[in-house]
């Protein structure tokens, strides 16, 4: 199904869709309010930027620089071409400790491995153990956002299936009470784990050192109890030295939900004696991407979940709408990399309005990504596919008059690049849900020619 | 696809060698009070902090706080309160049911009210974030400007294990409702002396 389609699902429950813009829109200020008291932020989005850049350029090097350095600290460093490499590492490490039970902190590549079905085929119990993360696996489903895996549920959904799994009590969806009760129960996975799996927010190729961010402490919880560490991560985690560190933590957690850091930014170098610690460095079509000159720079990403709090499409269709691990702006542009086909329609899942890359922290020009996706995709995937997305999308959104207001820059550069057969197609077929705003319906054509001129 | 097939990509499809950029210290430079920046920061993120007078007050102050903590695990030498002690021979799980974990903080960071502490300063890797609640020590002299400087001050460390400690654990997974205690630490009170 097209990211439309989904989206018009999404759309079904209205006062939920509200909820969710809004609430996403209100992280999105949270960020500007971080982001404004800190002098220099944009040196330091620049140095950010400059240094994955840095990065990319010299990544071979700086990976065996890491290994090494790793290696002479204990870690045991494993490569993976692809994710069933990732998943067999992973078994196998898992096996060879006689493992039964996991923990696992947050991390999207073992998300797009899909490790955690892997693992349980082969009699695994792997609980997620991010609250957010652990509310999606018993709701089985995916996150619906790369920071806020929950964020599309609403407290009384939680608060079900919490009586449904945790045996709680009706609490009509009270999240302190909610809350404590997935302490105790994650207490008890976490003091019965053998072994614990975490992502990496940032490897130092200097120190051969790793850093987990994270808000709730379940990352240390997990690792400092169980017997084995295995944290996985794509090549493209790597930062040159530990002093860059300072930049790219700096800007995280403000980008990402307005706090001036992590709650836990914790530091990874070597492993208690008598404990093991592993990494597993993922390529996973990394490396494909990284020869894709328009693209590339898509893989200076931290995963902060910025861009996604300010996207006017993404707020009003949800996460799951996209049909990809990474949703949102940054997805957009990574998962036709990974499937052309598969996600030809998620480029057009945009107004093209630039927020993303003005919030961006590593400063990823995504909307220009994204119209150059469309560029390959209209010359690549069958057409009809292509102009019935951007219709629909531009229909959801022209309709919301209050993200009509959005538009501005995005407009006029979806109008001077649409075909024009698409411009000047039947205007009321977009407003599908809503009405149009009046004076855009009834000047429409003046307004794109005089834009045009 | 092996390690040398990803490196091999890796050489083939890499742009151009792109220099690293140097970090200009005077972009970040403020004059500002590092202690008051310190307080409000950490406030924000949801720690408490209790100013002493002396350090011998210290004591006293943490019972204050915390009336009700029997198990009490201290790597400080400046608190006398512990009912437990520890040794890095110390089976992590047994820490299960610690009410309090009191640690000497190496340094504050003002512009997130971060404290740095590593595995020296707390002897088993679990504790800060297994112990029900935490109290930090801190020295008003040992307070930084911004993650620059702190990168700077753990340069020379020996590299094993350590943590950003900003804050008591907390989530907002729940409809954004901001919840302080998720799995690490219900409260984190900073003594600043
Ligand atoms: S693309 Fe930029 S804004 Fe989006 S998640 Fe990645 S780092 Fe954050």
């Amino acid at each position: 199904m097209s990211h439309a389609k989904e989206a018009e699902l999404f759309n079904k429950d209205e006062a939920k869709v509200n909820w969710h813009d809004q609430a996403l829109w209100f992280v999105r200020n949270k960020r500007d309010k971080a982001a404004h008291t800190v002098k220099g932020w944009e040196d330091l989005r620049n140095l950010a930027s400059a240094i994955k850049a840095n990065v990319l350029s010299n990544l071979d090097d700086y990976l065996v620089q890491f290994e090494e350095n790793a290696q002479k600290n204990g870690i045991q460093v494993h490569w993976a071409g692809d994710a069933e490499a990732h998943n067999k590492i992973v078994h196998d490490i898992l096996l060879q400790n006689n493992v039964k039970k996991v923990v696992k902190s947050k991390s999207m590549l073992t998300e797009e491995c899909h490790l955690n079905p892997y693992l349980e085929a082969h009699g695994i119990e792997v609980i997620d153990t991010d609250l957010g993360e652990r509310i999606v696996q018993l709701a089985k489903e995916p996150p619906s956002h790369i920071v806020l895996p929950a964020i599309h549920k609403t407290k009384e959904e939680v608060d079900a299936l919490f009586q449904k799994h945790l045996g709680t009590v009706p609490s009509h969806g009270d999240p302190r009470y909610l809350t404590n009760e997935a302490r105790k129960h994650l207490r008890d996975k976490f003091l019965k784990a053998d072994a614990a799996i975490t992502g990496v927010n940032f490897a130092v190729a200097e120190t051969g050192g790793i850093v987990v961010c994270t808000n709730e402490g379940n990352a240390d919880m997990g690792v400092h109890l169980a017997k084995v560490h295995i944290a996985c991560m794509g090549i493209e985690k790597i930062i040159p030295e530990e002093k860059h560190l300072g930049v790219f933590l700096r800007l995280l957690a403000r980008s990402a939900t307005g706090q001036p850091i992590t709650t836990y930014s914790s530091h990874f170098n070597k492993p208690v004696q008598g404990k093991e610690m592993h990494i597993v460095i993922v390529d996973n079509g990394r490396s494909e991407q990284l020869s894709r000159e328009a693209f590339r720079s898509s893989l200076h990403c931290i995963r902060c979940g910025a861009c996604m709090n300010t996207c006017p499409i993404y707020r009003r269709s949800g996460g799951h709408s996209y049909k990809a691990t990474i949703p949102g702006p940054i997805g957009s542009i990574l998962s036709p990399g990974m499937d052309l086909k598969k996600h030809s329609s998620l480029p057009f899942a945009s107004t093209l309005c630039g927020s993303c890359s003005d919030v961006c922290p590593v400063k990823i020009n995504i909307h220009e990504q994204l119209y150059q996706w469309r560029q390959i995709i209209t010359k690549n995937v069958k057409q009809p596919v292509v102009k019935r997305s951007i219709l629909k999308m531009a229909g959801i959104v022209l309709a919301n008059s209050k993200l009509y207001g959005f538009l501005g820059r995005s407009s006029r550069f979806m109008l001077k690049h649409l075909p024009k057969s698409i411009v000047n197609s039947k205007i009321n077929t977009w407003g599908k849900a809503r009405d149009l705003p009046k004076v855009e319906n009834d000047n429409f054509e003046d307004w794109y020619k005089k834009r045009k001129s | 696809m092996s390690r040398a097939s990803i490196l091999n990509a890796i050489k083939k499809n890499k742009p151009e060698s792109v220099p690293l950029p140097q970090i200009d210290l005077s972009l970040f430079h403020e004059d500002i009070d590092l202690v008051d920046i310190f307080y409000k920061n950490l406030e924000s993120v949801g720690g408490r902090i209790v100013s002493l007078n002396t350090i011998e007050d210290l004591d006293a102050e943490i019972k204050k706080r915390y009336p009700n903590a029997k198990s009490i695990v201290s790597c400080s030498n400046t608190s006398q309160l512990a009912t437990i002690s520890i040794s890095n021979e110390t089976e992590p799980h047994s820490l299960e049911s610690i009410d309090l974990a009191i640690i000497d903080a190496q340094f504050g960071v003002a512009e997130n009210g971060a404290v740095w502490i590593s595995e020296n300063d707390f002897i088993v890797r679990a504790l800060p974030f297994i112990a029900n609640d935490l109290v930090l020590i801190l020295s008003k002299n040992d307070i930084c400007l911004h993650m620059h400087e702190a990168y700077n001050l753990i340069s020379k460390r020996e590299r094993t294990f350590g943590v950003f400690l900003s804050g008591p654990s907390k989530t907002a997974d729940i409809e954004q409702c901001l919840v302080i205690g998720a799995q690490g630490a219900m409260s984190l009170t900073v003594f600043i002396f």
